[in-house]
C-alpha cells in the first residue's frame, strides 16, 4: 500500500513539472515600447599623426587644473625630461575650471608642438 | 575603475582607439614623491610601465581605423521584440531601463491610454537631455516620455508635469563622482488637480502624485538619457539615495501668508499658471534649534555647513513662516533672503583654505577676474564676506502640515523651470 502511495506521489509529481512547462510555454508573449531616447549619430575624428622619433621635438603636457594635480603633471615632465633629454616637455594648465575651453592654448600647441599629452587627474 | 569612462566616453566622441594610459588612483592629495611613483611603476590595467606607454602612445603608427572618417549611426527601435511578461519584467532589469523595482510594462494600450494626457501628438520633440555637458546629449518624443511614465505607475494626469519636466532637459542623475541629488518643485493649480501633498509628510512616501512623478524624473533621466550607468556616466562614490524620488512635492502655497510668493511667482511666472521647477544638490539636513531665539537670527547657524560653492535653500513649515511674518517682521521672502544673505558670512581665511569645490571651481573664476571673487582673493584672511555669493542662490520652500516648527536646510539651488500649461 505503502509503496502504491509513493509511485502515485512521483507520478504526481512529474505530471505537474510537466504541466507546468506546458503552460510556461503557453503565456502569452505581448509587445511593448522601448524606453530609449535617440543617441545622436557618431562623428567619427581621425587621430593625429604620430612622431616617429622624439628627438628634437617639443611635447605639450596639459593639466586640466583638477585640484592638487599640477604637481603630478610636473613629475611627469621631470621623469620624461631626465630620459628624453632632446626633447622639449612643457607643461602648461588649461584656463578655468576644467569645463572650460581653452582655444589660445590648442592654437599655441599646434603652431609650436608636435605632440600632446593631457592629463585628467581626480 | 575610470576605464569604462573612458572608453565609452571616447568612443562617443568619435574616437574610439584613443590612446591612454592610467595611474592608481587617486593622484590628489598626495604628496609628489607618491607621484614620481606611480610614474615610475606599471599602469594597474596593463600592467605595463606608465612611461613606456606614454611614449608608445606618441609615437607608434596609426591604423587605418585610427584615421577613419564618417558616421556611427544607432537607431532606437520603437518596439521591444513580443516575449512574455516575465521575460520582459528580467529583460528591462537586465538591461538597466528600470531604476531597480518593479515597473510596469509599457504596453501600447496603457502608453495610448497615457498620451490621452496630452494634447500634443506622440512624436513632437519635448528635449534633449544628457547626464552632464560633457557627455552626448539624446533626443526624445512626447511618446517616449509617455513609454517612461507608464513605468514609473503614472496616471494621464500626471503627464502634462512629467512632460514639463522633460523639457527642461536636466537629468536628475548628474554624472559626477560627488553624488549630486535633484529636487522637484510644483506650483500653481495643477498641484491640487493632482491631489499632491504638500502637508503632512509631503516629503514621504504618501501620495501616488508626487511619488510617480518624481520617480518618472528618475527613469526618464536612465532612458532618455542614457543617466546612471555606473562607471561610465554616472560616477557618485557613494550615490544619493534622494534620487529614487528626487524630493518630489508641491509648495504649501495656500499656507503662505500676504506677501510672501510661491516660488514660480518670484520667478515671474502667473500665480494661476503651473510650472515644475528643478533644483540640485547634495542633501537637506535638520539642524537643532533653539527656542529662546528668534527664528531668522539661527539661520546663519543653520547654513554653517553649507559650501561656499553651493547655494541654499531652506525647507520651512508654514508655522515657522508665519512666525517669521507675524512675530519677526518679515513680510517677503525676499526681505528675509536679503537679511540671510548679509548675516551669513564666512572668513576669507575659511573661504580659501577648507573647500573643495571653491579651490576647484571658484578660485580659478576669481583669478581670471570674475567678480566679486576676484576682489575676495586679495582680502585680509580675517575678512568676512557672504558665504553664499549671491541673494539669488538663496531659495524658501514652503511646505508642511503644521504639526512642528520644522525645518530643513540644504545645499540646494535652482536649476530650471517649465511651463506645465504648456503640455496640457
Amino acid at each position: 500500500m505503502k509503496r502504491g502511495l509513493s509511485l502515485l506521489l512521483v507520478l504526481g509529481f512529474v505530471a505537474a513539472v510537466v504541466l507546468s512547462g506546458a503552460g510556461r510555454d503557453r503565456e502569452p508573449k505581448i509587445t511593448v515600447h522601448n524606453p530609449l531616447g535617440q543617441p545622436p549619430a557618431i562623428a567619427r575624428v581621425p587621430m593625429a599623426p604620430r612622431i616617429d622619433s622624439l628627438e628634437g621635438k617639443t611635447i605639450y603636457i596639459v593639466d586640466i587644473g583638477f585640484t592638487d594635480t599640477h604637481q603630478f603633471f610636473t613629475e611627469m615632465r621631470d621623469l620624461l625630461s631626465s630620459r628624453y633629454p632632446a626633447t622639449t616637455w612643457v607643461v602648461r594648465t588649461k584656463i578655468g575650471t576644467y569645463f572650460d575651453d581653452d582655444p589660445a592654448l590648442w592654437a599655441e600647441i599646434k603652431e609650436k608642438g608636435h605632440g600632446m599629452i593631457m592629463g585628467i587627474g581626480h | 575603475m575610470f576605464e569604462e569612462l573612458v572608453k565609452t566616453y571616447t568612443f562617443k566622441k568619435g574616437m574610439p582607439n584613443l590612446r591612454f594610459t592610467f595611474v592608481p588612483h587617486p593622484i590628489t592629495g598626495i604628496p609628489a614623491a607618491a607621484c614620481r611613483k606611480f610614474l615610475q611603476g606599471n599602469d594597474p590595467l596593463t600592467g605595463k610601465p606608465v612611461l613606456d606607454e606614454i611614449i608608445a602612445a606618441l609615437t607608434l603608427p596609426l591604423s587605418a581605423e585610427d584615421s577613419k572618417k564618417g558616421f556611427i549611426e544607432r537607431p532606437t527601435p520603437r518596439m521591444v521584440p513580443p516575449d512574455t511578461e516575465e521575460n520582459l519584467h528580467r529583460l528591462f532589469l537586465e538591461n538597466q531601463w528600470t531604476d531597480g523595482l518593479p515597473i510596469v510594462l509599457p504596453t501600447e494600450a496603457r502608453v495610448a491610454e497615457m498620451l490621452k494626457g496630452t494634447s500634443h501628438a506622440p512624436d513632437e520633440p519635448v528635449g534633449k537631455m544628457q547626464p552632464s555637458s560633457p557627455h552626448e546629449a539624446w533626443s526624445y518624443d512626447v511618446e517616449r516620455v509617455a513609454v517612461n511614465a507608464v513605468m514609473a505607475g503614472a496616471r494621464p494626469e500626471h503627464l502634462p508635469v512629467i512632460l514639463a519636466l522633460a523639457s527642461t532637459g536636466v537629468p536628475s542623475l548628474y554624472t559626477s563622482t560627488t553624488s549630486f541629488a535633484r529636487m522637484v518643485v510644483v506650483n500653481g493649480p495643477i498641484r491640487n488637480e493632482l491631489r499632491m501633498n504638500a502637508g503632512i509628510g509631503a516629503l514621504g512616501p504618501f501620495n501616488q502624485a508626487n511619488s510617480v512623478i518624481g520617480r518618472a524624473w528618475t527613469l526618464m533621466s536612465i532612458n532618455l538619457a542614457a543617466a546612471g550607468k555606473a562607471g561610465e556616466t554616472y560616477m557618485g562614490s557613494q550615490g544619493n539615495n534622494y534620487n529614487y524620488n528626487n524630493l518630489c512635492m508641491p509648495e504649501n502655497e495656500e499656507e503662505l501668508p500676504e506677501g510672501w510668493k510661491p516660488f514660480h511667482v518670484q520667478l515671474g511666472y502667473k500665480p494661476g499658471e503651473s510650472v515644475v521647477s528643478t533644483f540640485n544638490g547634495w542633501a537637506f539636513i535638520h539642524p537643532d534649534q533653539s527656542f529662546g531665539k528668534p527664528f531668522h537670527a539661527q539661520i546663519p547657524f543653520w547654513l554653517k555647513f553649507v559650501s561656499p560653492f553651493s547655494p541654499a535653500t531652506l525647507l520651512l513649515d508654514p508655522t515657522i513662516i508665519h512666525q517669521l511674518k507675524e512675530r519677526e517682521g518679515f513680510d517677503s521672502k525676499e526681505q528675509l533672503i536679503e537679511w540671510i544673505h548679509k548675516n551669513t558670512k564666512v572668513s576669507v581665511g575659511d573661504w580659501l583654505d577648507n573647500f573643495y569645490s571653491v579651490q576647484n571651481f571658484v578660485h580659478p573664476v576669481g583669478r581670471r577676474g570674475v567678480e566679486p571673487y576676484a576682489s575676495w582673493l586679495k582680502l585680509p584672511r580675517e575678512e568676512m564676506i557672504p558665504q553664499i555669493a549671491s541673494p539669488d542662490n538663496i531659495h524658501i520652500l514652503s511646505v508642511g502640515g503644521g504639526t512642528n516648527l520644522f525645518w530643513q536646510a540644504g545645499d540646494f539651488g535652482h536649476v530650471s523651470s517649465a511651463s506645465v500649461d504648456k503640455w496640457r
